[in-house]
C-alpha cells in the first residue's frame, strides 16, 4: 500500500504490470494448481482469463489470478496466446500442458528469473556417483520412513520398493473389496478402465505438475532424477514417488465407486494440499534432499538479478564489469 | 472466534442495508465489513439472502480451504462463482442483455 502511495501512478502502473520479487507469493504460499480445459487463455488489458466459448459466439471470462497460482495445468481443447504466456512466465507460475483430465504431461515452461543455486548443488550431487546414491537411498528411507541397511545397493533396494508397493496395491485393494485389481495406464482406453487407475492417474498428473512446479521454482533441473533417469522429467517423478504411498494411491482406492473419478481425485487432492501443506513440503523436502548439512532456518533470500561469472579458485565474481586486467591500449 | 466478514451489496432493497448496518461498518455504498462470530455471520447472511429482491448480495469470509476463504452470493448477476477442482473463480458471463451487470 506505501509502495503505491508513494510512488507516482506511472511508476505504479508499471510495478504492477512488471511485479517485483516481493510482490510475488513464496511458492510456498501460493495456491497449488489450476486445472483448464476447453478454454482460451488471453491477456486483456487488465489481467490473464480463461474465455469460455459460447454458441453464439461470444464468450465468457474467468479471470486467473496467476501471479499467486503455482501451476497451470491446461487439458485438452486450450489454447494460449503468447501475450498471456509472457505474463505467466514473468510472475513465474508453471505452464503445463496435459492430456484430457490432466492424466497426462506432455511439456511444462520454465520460469528463467531464478537462482541457480540449487540447480548447481543438484548437478554437482548427480554427476557424483556416490553423492547419487546416498540422494537414491535418502529418498527411499523418505518413502517408507523407516532406514535402510548400510552399504545397500540399488538393486536391492529397487526390488525392497517393488516388495512395499506390490503389498500395498494388494492391501488397498482387500481393504474396499475390489477383486483382482491391476495397475494399469491406457490412455487410448480410458473411459473401460477401473475408476481407481482413472482417479491414480489424474492425482499423479496433478501431483507431477505440483512437484514440476516446485522443482522449477526452486530453479533446478526437472530432467536430472536420482533413482529415474533418460527422461526430461525424471527429477519430477523421483520427487513426485516420495508423495504417492501418502496422497495418491489411498486416495484414488476411496474412489473405487466414484462416477467422475478423475474430478473427485484432483478435488480430494486438493483438500489434501491444503491439510498438510504439501507446497511448502515439497521445497523443504528437495532441499533437505540435495542439501541435508544446510540448516533448516527456512528459504534463503534470492536475488533473481544478480549474475555471477564463476571462477574455481575465487569462486563467485562480479560479472557486468570489465576484468581485463590492463588492456593496453 | 470472531472473523472478519465482508458483505458487497447492489440494488438491494433500503430495509436490508439498513439491517446489515447494525452489524458491520459501511466504508463505501453497499460495502460492508466487520468481525463477528460465525454463528452471526451465517444468520446475518441467511437474512439477507433472502431478502436481495431483484437486486444481489456477495458474502465473503475466512475459512479453512487452501484459498483461505469463501465466496458466497445471492441474486444473479454477471459475475457468478464457478468452482475449479475446489478454487473458487468468477466467471463474466458473456453480453446477452438479459442479466444486469
Amino acid at each position: 500500500m506505501s509502495l503505491l502511495v508513494s510512488t507516482s501512478f506511472s511508476s505504479a502502473r508499471r510495478a504492477l504490470s512488471a511485479p517485483t520479487l516481493a510482490m510475488l507469493p513464496r511458492i510456498a504460499d501460493s495456491l497449488s494448481f489450476l486445472y483448464l480445459e476447453n478454454v482460451r487463455v488471453v491477456q486483456d488489458d487488465t489481467g490473464v482469463c480463461a474465455q469460455v466459448a459460447k454458441t453464439d459466439g461470444s464468450a465468457d471470462r474467468v479471470y486467473l489470478p496467476v501471479a499467486s497460482l503455482a501451476c497451470v495445468l491446461l487439458g485438452t481443447g486450450t489454447s494460449a496466446t503468447n501475450p498471456a504466456m509472457a505474463t505467466m512466465a514473468r510472475h513465474g507460475t508453471t505452464v503445463v500442458w496435459t492430456g484430457s483430465g490432466a492424466v497426462r504431461m506432455y511439456s511444462a515452461s520454465q520460469p528463467s528469473e531464478l537462482t541457480t543455486d540449487w540447480l548447481e548443488r543438484q548437478a554437482r550431487a548427480w554427476a557424483d556417483d556416490t553423492a547419487r546414491l546416498a540422494i537414491a537411498v535418502r529418498m527411499y528411507e523418505m518413502r517408507f520412513g523407516a532406514g535402510v541397511p548400510e552399504g545397500i545397493t540399488l538393486q536391492q533396494l529397487r526390488g525392497l520398493e517393488g516388495q512395499r508397493m506390490k503389498l500395498m496395491y494388494q492391501m488397498l485393494a482387500d481393504k474396499h473389496r475390489i477383486r483382482g485389481f491391476k495397475r494399469n495406464y491406457n490412455p487410448e482406453n480410458w473411459d473401460q478402465q477401473n475408476p481407481v487407475n482413472q482417479a491414480l492417474s489424474a492425482a499423479n498428473t496433478a501431483l507431477y505438475g505440483v512437484v514440476h512446479a516446485a522443482i522449477l521454482a526452486l530453479g533446478c533441473s526437472p530432467a536430472l532424477g536420482f533413482v529415474h533417469s533418460g527422461k526430461q522429467h525424471a527429477f519430477v517423478y523421483d520427487i513426485a514417488d516420495l508423495y504417492k504411498a501418502k496422497h495418491t494411491i489411498p486416495m484414488a482406492f476411496s474412489l473405487n465407486k466414484s462416477g467422475n473419478p478423475d474430478r473427485e481425485a484432483r478435488r480430494n487432492l486438493r483438500e489434501d494440499f491444503r491439510l498438510y501443506r504439501l507446497m511448502p513440503a515439497i521445497i523443504h523436502d528437495i532441499q533437505r534432499l540435495l542439501a541435508p548439512e544446510l540448516d533448516e532456518t527456512g528459504e534463503e533470500t534470492q536475488n533473481p538479478e544478480l549474475v555471477h561469472l564463476w571462477d574455481p579458485d575465487l569462486g563467485p565474481v562480479d560479472a557486468g564489469i570489465n576484468h581485463a586486467l590492463d588492456p593496453g591500449w | 472466534m470472531s472473523n472478519m466478514v465482508v458483505i458487497s451489496t447492489t440494488a438491494v432493497p433500503d430495509h436490508v442495508r439498513g439491517a446489515i448496518s447494525r452489524w458491520l461498518t459501511e466504508p463505501a455504498p453497499g460495502l460492508y465489513v466487520g468481525t463477528v462470530s460465525a454463528k452471526v455471520r451465517d444468520k446475518l447472511w441467511e437474512a439477507v439472502s433472502a431478502s436481495v429482491g431483484e437486486g444481489a448480495a456477495v458474502c465473503i469470509h475466512p475459512a479453512e480451504n487452501e484459498q483461505r476463504y469463501v465466496i458466497k452470493t445471492a441474486g444473479e448477476r454477471r459475475r457468478r462463482v464457478v468452482d475449479f477442482d475446489g478454487l473458487q473463480l468468477i466467471e463474466f458471463r458473456a453480453e446477452n442483455g438479459n442479466v444486469p451487470l
